[in-house]
C-alpha cells in the first residue's frame, strides 16, 4: 500500500452548472473548474438540461461518435440534481441565481465582470478582446492565430478553480468573481504592459519576434532561442554568412528572417526533430520538436512520469509528494 | 512582517518566493493577493534575470527601475541573501521553520547544489508546501531538457495544432503561453495543498510541470488521438462554432464576427484604451501609481487589491531576519560578510 491519496476537498460536494451556462465560453471554463474540483477530491455534481449534456456532440469526436471534449471534461462527474447540501457552486450568473441560491461559495463566470452586461460572446472573441489573438501568428498581412483548443476558457477555469478552493478555505460565503476576458488579459499582461509601463506594445512578427517554427525533415521544430544562444546555435548550424550583418544581433535576425531561413532551413530540413532537438540540447539552446497529440502518447517522458491513461486521458498535472491524484467514481457521467 | 488582511483566505500564510521571471514569481504574487505574506528571496550573485532591462541605464540602481519586475513582483518583501554560502543557506532553512509555502522554478539540480534538495526539506519541515515549477517535472528522461515557453508549446502538443498557415505557430517571447498559464494552476494547487495540510497536518511537494499542464489543456485531443481521431490543425476555424470567422478589417487589422457579435482583434494600444479593460482586473496599479500585474478574479465579500508597490532588492533584509528571531549582531555580520546585500555583487548588466 502506498500512502493515502491527497484529496484536499475529500467531504466537499461541488455543484457544476457548467451543462446549464448560457454561453459556450462560461460552460467550458465552469467545466473545467469543477474537473479540477473533482482531482481535489470533490464529490461533483453537474445537472443537465432536458436535452442532455451539451457537450455530448461537440469535437473532437471519437470514431464511435462519442464527445472527446465531454470525455475529458466530464470524467468523475456525476450527473445528477441541483439538491441537497453543496459547499460550493459553478456557473454563470443566471444558473447560479436558478440552482444555487444556498450555496454558500459561489464562482460566477462572466464576459466582463460582476457588474457589466453579458453580451453574446465566443472564445475567440475573447481573444480578439484580449489582444490574445492579436499578438499569436505571422506578421502582417498574414492573419493572426487563435490558440488550439480552448485556451480562453479553460484558462478562466484554472482561474476559477484557484480562487474557489481560497473561499473554501477562508470559510463562510462568498461569491467569486472570473471574467473571461479579465483572465484573458492577465495572461497577456506584457502587451497591455507593454504600452502602460514603456509607452510601446509588441506587436505580432515584429522584429523582435525571433522565434518561429522551421521545417526540419520529418516535422518541424520550435526554433527558441536567447541572445546568449545564438553563438552556440550559430556554430551549430556552421555557416560563415552567420557571422555577418545582418545577422550578428537578434533585430538583424528578426528583421531579416526570409534571408536567414534561406542559411538555415536547409540545415533543419536535413535533420529529424530529434537530431535537431538533441544537437540543440547538448549546447543547452532551448529548441524543441513541434509534436502532435499521437506522439506524445509514446511520449518517454510521459509515460516515465505516467502523466497519460492508456486512453489519452491525462492526469491532472501536478505530481503531489510524487503521487498522481487518480479518482475511481462510481456512477460516473463519463 | 507587517499584518497581513485577516480576512483574505491567505492571512497568515507565509510563502519563501524563489520564483524568477514569471511561472515562479507570478505565482507566488497570487499568493500574496489571496492574503499571504510573501518574502522574495534572490541571491548577490543570482538576481532574478527580470530585474535585467533593455532600458536599463548602468549609473543607475538599475536592477531596482526595471518595469516588468516591479509590475510582477509588487508587494513582496525583498530579501537579498547569497543561497550558494552556507551561511545563507543556514538562514534560508531558518526563515523556513516559520514558512508555509516554498515557490521555486530553477533549472532541476539547482535547489540541490544549494543543499536544498525538496526531498530534504519535505522531510525537515513536513508542514510546507514546497512548490516545484519545472518545464518537465522533476523526474524522467528529459528532465533537464533546456525549455522556454514556446518549446513547451512545441513540445506538448500545441503549436502543431495552431496557426492560420502552412507552419505550426509558436506565441514567442511576448506570450510564452505556458509560462503564465502555469501561475493561474500552480497558485490553485498551492492552495489545494494548504487544504489538505489543515486536513491532515501534512505538506507536500507539488511537482508541477509546465509542459504537462499545457498538454493537460488539450486532453481532448489526447484522448481524441488515443482512439484514432485525427489532429487537424484548424487556424482559426472552431467546428463547435461554425458560424464564427476572422475578417479583414479594410483598415490592415482584423474582426472577428459570429452569430450575435462581433469583435475587433485588438493591439496592445486598443486594449490599454479599451473600457471594459480599464475597468477590469488584469492590470491594476500599485499605490506608486504604476501599473501592476492584476488578479484574474474577484471576491465579493473579501475584496482583493495591489496593496504594496515593489520594494527594493535587499530592503526587507532586517525586517525579515530580524522577524524570523535574528539578533541585531548577527544579521550585522551576514551584512558584513556579504551574505545580504542591496545590489547584485556584479552591478552589471548580465
Amino acid at each position: 500500500m502506498g500512502l493515502a491519496m491527497p484529496a484536499p476537498l475529500a467531504g466537499r460536494r461541488v455543484l457544476d452548472l457548467g451543462a446549464l451556462c448560457a454561453q459556450r465560453p462560461h460552460a467550458l471554463a465552469a467545466s473545467m473548474a469543477a474537473k479540477l474540483c473533482a482531482a481535489y477530491g470533490a464529490e461533483v455534481v453537474r445537472p443537465l438540461p432536458a436535452d442532455g449534456e451539451p457537450f455530448a456532440s461537440l469535437p473532437p469526436l471519437l470514431p464511435d461518435g462519442a464527445s472527446a471534449l465531454h470525455r475529458f471534461l466530464n470524467a468523475g462527474k456525476r450527473p445528477g440534481p441541483a439538491t441537497g447540501w453543496f459547499d460550493a457552486a459553478i456557473g454563470d450568473g443566471a444558473a447560479l441565481a436558478a440552482h444555487a441560491a444556498e450555496v454558500p461559495v459561489k464562482a460566477r463566470l462572466s464576459v466582463f465582470g460582476p457588474d457589466e452586461p453579458d453580451p453574446p460572446m465566443s472564445e475567440l472573441g475573447l481573444a480578439a478582446l484580449s489582444g490574445l489573438l492579436g499578438i499569436v501568428g505571422e506578421a502582417p498581412p498574414a492573419p493572426p492565430s487563435r490558440l488550439a483548443g480552448h485556451q480562453v476558457a479553460y484558462s478562466a477555469g484554472l482561474a476559477t478553480c484557484t480562487a474557489l478552493l481560497a473561499a473554501l478555505r477562508a470559510g463562510g460565503e462568498e461569491v467569486v468573481d472570473v471574467s473571461l476576458l479579465d483572465v484573458t488579459a492577465w495572461l497577456n499582461w506584457k502587451v497591455a504592459a507593454g504600452v502602460m509601463v514603456i509607452g510601446s506594445a509588441p506587436v505580432r512578427g515584429n522584429a523582435k519576434a525571433t522565434w518561429f517554427t522551421v521545417k526540419a525533415r520529418d516535422g518541424y521544430v520550435a526554433l527558441v532561442y536567447q541572445d546568449k544562444d545564438w553563438p552556440p546555435l550559430r556554430d551549430l548550424i556552421g555557416d560563415p554568412r552567420l557571422l555577418e550583418e545582418p545577422f550578428i544581433t537578434g533585430p538583424g535576425r528578426g528583421a531579416n528572417r526570409a534571408a536567414l531561413l534561406e542559411i538555415i532551413g536547409p540545415w533543419f530540413a536535413a535533420r529529424t526533430r530529434a537530431e535537431i532537438t538533441a544537437a540543440a540540447q547538448a549546447r543547452r539552446v532551448p529548441i524543441g520538436p513541434v509534436k502532435y497529440p499521437v506522439e506524445l502518447l509514446e511520449d518517454a517522458q510521459y509515460r516515465a512520469r505516467g502523466f497519460l491513461a492508456p486512453d489519452g486521458t491525462p492526469s491532472l498535472p501536478v505530481g503531489w509528494d510524487g503521487q498522481r491524484l487518480v479518482r475511481e467514481v462510481a456512477d460516473a457521467a463519463v | 512582517m507587517p499584518q497581513s488582511d485577516p480576512a483574505l483566505p491567505l492571512a497568515g500564510i507565509r510563502v519563501v518566493d524563489l520564483g524568477w521571471i514569471t511561472a515562479g514569481a507570478a505565482s507566488s504574487t497570487l499568493l500574496l493577493d489571496l492574503g499571504a505574506d510573501v518574502v522574495k528571496v534572490e541571491g548577490p550573485g543570482a538576481p532574478d534575470p527580470f530585474r535585467q532591462w533593455e532600458g536599463a541605464d548602468l549609473g543607475t540602481d538599475w536592477w531596482n527601475r526595471s518595469p516588468f519586475f516591479a509590475f510582477t513582483n509588487r508587494g513582496k518583501q525583498s530579501l537579498c541573501l547569497d543561497l550558494k554560502d552556507p551561511r545563507g543557506r543556514e538562514v534560508l532553512l531558518r526563515l523556513l521553520e516559520e514558512a508555509d509555502v516554498l515557490v521555486e522554478n530553477f533549472r532541476r539540480g539547482v535547489m540541490a547544489s544549494f543543499g536544498l534538495d525538496p526531498a530534504m526539506l519535505r522531510q525537515r519541515f513536513p508542514r510546507l508546501v514546497i512548490a516545484s515549477i519545472s518545464s518537465q517535472g522533476e523526474t524522467g528522461p528529459d528532465r533537464d531538457m533546456v525549455s522556454f515557453g514556446s518549446t513547451l508549446e512545441a513540445t506538448a502538443g500545441l503549436a502543431a495544432l495552431t496557426g492560420a498557415g502552412e507552419a505550426p505557430v509558436i506565441t514567442g517571447r511576448d506570450v510564452n503561453y505556458p509560462d503564465q498559464v502555469v501561475c493561474l494552476f500552480a497558485a490553485g494547487a498551492i492552495v489545494a495543498a494548504l487544504l489538505e495540510r489543515d486536513r491532515t497536518g501534512q505538506g507536500a511537494h507539488l511537482d508541477l510541470s509546465q509542459r504537462e499542464l499545457t498538454s493537460f489543456l488539450l486532453g481532448e485531443e489526447l484522448i481524441a488521438a488515443a482512439a484514432g481521431a485525427p489532429s487537424p490543425r484548424r487556424g482559426n476555424l472552431d467546428p463547435a462554432e461554425p458560424g464564427e470567422r476572422l475578417v479583414a478589417d479594410g483598415e490592415g487589422g482584423w474582426r472577428v464576427e459570429w452569430p450575435g457579435g462581433s469583435a475587433p482583434v485588438r493591439d496592445g494600444v486598443a486594449l490599454a484604451a479599451a473600457e471594459e479593460f480599464v475597468r477590469g482586473t488584469a492590470v491594476l496599479r500599485s499605490p506608486d501609481g504604476s501599473p501592476a500585474k492584476g488578479i484574474p478574479f474577484r471576491f465579493a465579500r473579501r475584496p482583493l487589491a495591489v496593496k504594496d508597490s515593489c520594494h527594493d532588492l535587499g530592503a526587507d533584509n532586517r525586517t525579515v531576519l530580524q522577524a524570523a528571531g535574528f539578533a541585531a549582531e548577527e544579521i550585522d555580520r551576514l551584512e558584513a560578510a556579504g551574505l545580504l546585500a542591496t545590489a547584485p555583487r556584479t552591478a552589471k548588466r548580465g
